[in-house]
């Protein structure tokens, strides 16, 4: 199993996918092959270049075999929002929240990491519009809002994808109804979050966790 | 003929200088194509007008038209599930995606230009590639084969690439008579090209690929294309105009309706039954670089053919005291020679009069499919001698592809050049013997 391109492989995908969506892709398929040994061996390889394939594999090695993904809070958070920007990849859950909300969707095409965004887009069949940074603020006003991902949420910070503090200032706070942080990896990362940023929660008007 | 030396020199200086700054090509060539009319005038031999003229309008509509056709093609999204679908078929063995790439890129460039090949399919390899680990030589044979097998599809239709179309739109050739001619030859040229890659070559022998990391790499293809569904509101259109134009290309008199007039009103009915999408397309999507690099082209071979260069060219040759299938094999290893340092364009529109003159005297089918497939081997040569190749290097370059070692892995000039060197081997060998065996017959 000892494989060096193994990272750039979980890179590849986790542009595209999210860090938490692929993680729990590849701890599957090799759970699947080659049992908890097999997830275990890589996150002993890969744990500690991916905070987040790190936390997941211990998940798995848990027990859980796949992420927690309920969008009902989420539609909840957004009751009386018309548009919504969504900011930070991670496919299973945006894909659940797509398919329960009912507002405008945009989706914040930018990113440390390499990602062919009109495939990303495909997969939403005209249900999720691009939006490119400096024109977040077409979201923005009374009925609009903002929503990310966070990955550990702990009593007053949690890590986001770093296109978050691209976007979140101080007067930027104002102008949106809510700015939501929707918790993905259920539980804590054991190594330093490289990939990721911290921010504190009290800049969110939602943490759904 | 010192306006036809003047004029081969300022083509001759523009050429060499937009191939060694290509990112001052559009400059030199328009440059290049004005310093050729001013001789062109001064010596009397033509006005900008007649210059302009002669340009041929019809294969440059042909090649927006099809450029456009591409798109709507793209849009449709039928190369994406078209990638989920080799992957799971091959089950992402490297070998396999090899062969069946290479083979889908030879169909693919077929029918939309080679450029358009490339970005549509090169993302999807690299990304595959990517998923999988591979070597720095399994990268470099794999994508070499791809960029021949693109050369040899763009060859083998009459709409698949610059030099065919041009014997099409220029009526030199029929859509039927170019396709039963060149497809066999260039299908040859790539069977034997992958079997000696597969076989002799071998790749893949040091690829350390386990069936863990196969299915990984399935998972996640998968994953990306998940929800994506074909287009069927871009596709259906795209696709009835495209067998339509076929059909028009194989059975309409071309003295009656043109096969550029055919181009034209199909792509237009395409793009018309989207019309928002259609005009989208139309104000951004045309490749205005390209034609303007091929206009400033054709102008500057008018003025060399408008001094009489290519008529002395093809008289030196058809007066070689030598039989005339012999004239005809220094003709076709000339023109893959000269592709090779110019790349196609320039050396088959240059070319292209010289060739009539050959045709006058021997099967044309020999002498133009032949021509087409020496260019083909030219193209084939250097990385640089089709525009497919820098393409394929800063995609390759931007993918950042590592070794098991860790080590980037780049496709450039050299990494290129054993596969070139082999493909321009085998193509110019079948075309040339193909020539023959039309000639004899």
């Amino acid at each position: 199993m000892s494989d060096p391109t193994l990272g750039h492989s979980f890179l590849a995908a986790a542009g595209e996918l999210g860090m938490c969506s692929a993680a729990w892709l590849f701890a599957r398929t090799l759970g699947d092959d080659g049992g908890p040994a097999m997830v275990a061996e890589a996150r002993d390889q890969l744990g500690r270049d991916f905070p987040v394939f790190d936390a997941v594999c211990a998940r798995y090695l848990a027990g859980e075999r796949e992420p927690r993904v309920d969008p009902t809070p989420v539609r909840a958070a957004l009751a009386g929002v018309d548009r919504v920007l969504v900011i930070g990849v991670e496919t299973t859950f945006l894909d659940a929240a797509v398919a329960a909300l009912d507002c405008e969707i945009g989706l914040l095409t930018y990113g440390e990491l390499e990602v062919d965004w009109p495939r990303v887009l495909a997969n939403y069949g005209g249900r999720v519009a691009p939006c490119e940074l400096p024109a977040f603020q077409r979201y923005a006003g009374s009925r609009g809002a903002l929503l990310t991902f966070l990955y550990g949420a702990q009593a007053a910070v949690a890590h986001v994808d770093p296109a978050w503090l691209r976007v979140v200032a101080g007067d930027v706070r104002t102008q949106f109804r809510e700015l939501i942080g929707w918790e993905v990896l259920g539980g804590e990362m054991y190594v330093y979050p490289r990939w990721l940023v911290q921010a504190p929660l009290v800049d969110f008007s939602w943490v759904i966790r | 003929m010192s306006a036809a030396l003047a004029c081969a020199a300022i083509m001759l200086v523009a050429l060499i200088g937009q191939a060694l700054r290509p990112q001052h090509r559009l400059l030199i060539v328009t440059g290049g194509a004005g310093a050729a009319c001013l001789v062109s005038a001064l010596a009397g031999t033509a006005t900008t007008g007649a210059l302009l003229a002669a340009v041929p309008w019809d294969v440059l509509v042909m090649l927006i038209a099809l450029g456009l056709l591409s798109e709507l093609l793209v849009e449709s999204r039928l190369f994406g599930a078209l990638a989920v679908l080799s992957t799971r078929r091959t089950q992402a063995d490297p070998r396999r995606l090899m062969v069946l790439f290479a083979v889908g890129m030879y169909l693919i460039s077929g029918l939309v230009n080679n450029l358009t090949a490339i970005l549509i399919v090169l993302p999807i390899l690299l990304r595959l590639y990517k998923l999988l680990g591979v070597t720095q030589r399994f990268l470099s044979w794999s994508l070499g084969l791809l960029l021949v097998a693109c050369n040899l599809g763009g060859a083998a239709t009459p709409i698949g690439d610059f030099p065919a179309i041009l014997l099409l739109g220029q009526g030199r050739m029929q859509f039927t008579d170019y396709l039963v001619a060149a497809a066999p030859p260039t299908a040859v040229a790539l069977a034997l090209l992958i079997a000696i890659v597969m076989v002799v070559v071998r790749p893949t022998r040091d690829l350390d690929d386990g069936p863990v990391r196969r299915r990984l790499t399935i998972a996640v293809i998968v994953a990306l294309y998940r929800n994506v569904r074909l287009d069927l509101r871009r596709l259906v259109p795209a696709g009835l105009a495209l067998a339509a134009m076929i059909v028009a290309w194989m059975t309409v008199p071309p003295t009656v309706v043109g096969p550029e007039l055919i181009c034209w009103l199909g792509v237009g009915a395409a793009l018309a039954v989207a019309p928002r999408d259609g005009e989208r397309l139309l104000r951004t999507r045309i490749e205005m670089d390209g034609a303007l690099f091929l206009l400033a082209l054709f102008v500057m071979v008018g003025a060399v053919s408008k001094a009489g260069a290519f008529a002395a060219i093809a008289r030196w040759l058809t007066e070689l005291p030598v039989p005339a299938p012999l004239q005809l094999a220094l003709f076709l290893v000339l023109a893959a020679v000269l592709t090779g340092l110019f790349s196609a364009g320039p050396s088959m529109a240059g070319l292209l009069e010289v060739a009539a003159a050959l045709a006058a005297r021997m099967s044309p089918t020999a002498v133009y499919v032949g021509l087409a497939l020496a260019v083909c081997a030219g193209s084939s040569l250097f990385l640089t001698a089709a525009t497919s190749g820098p393409m394929a290097q800063i995609m390759t370059e931007r993918a950042g592809l590592r070794d098991p070692q860790g080590r980037t892995i780049s496709f450039g000039f050299f990494q290129f050049m054993p596969t070139g060197l082999l493909a321009f081997a085998v193509i110019l060998a079948v075309g040339v013997g193909y020539a023959m065996l039309l000639v004899a017959a």
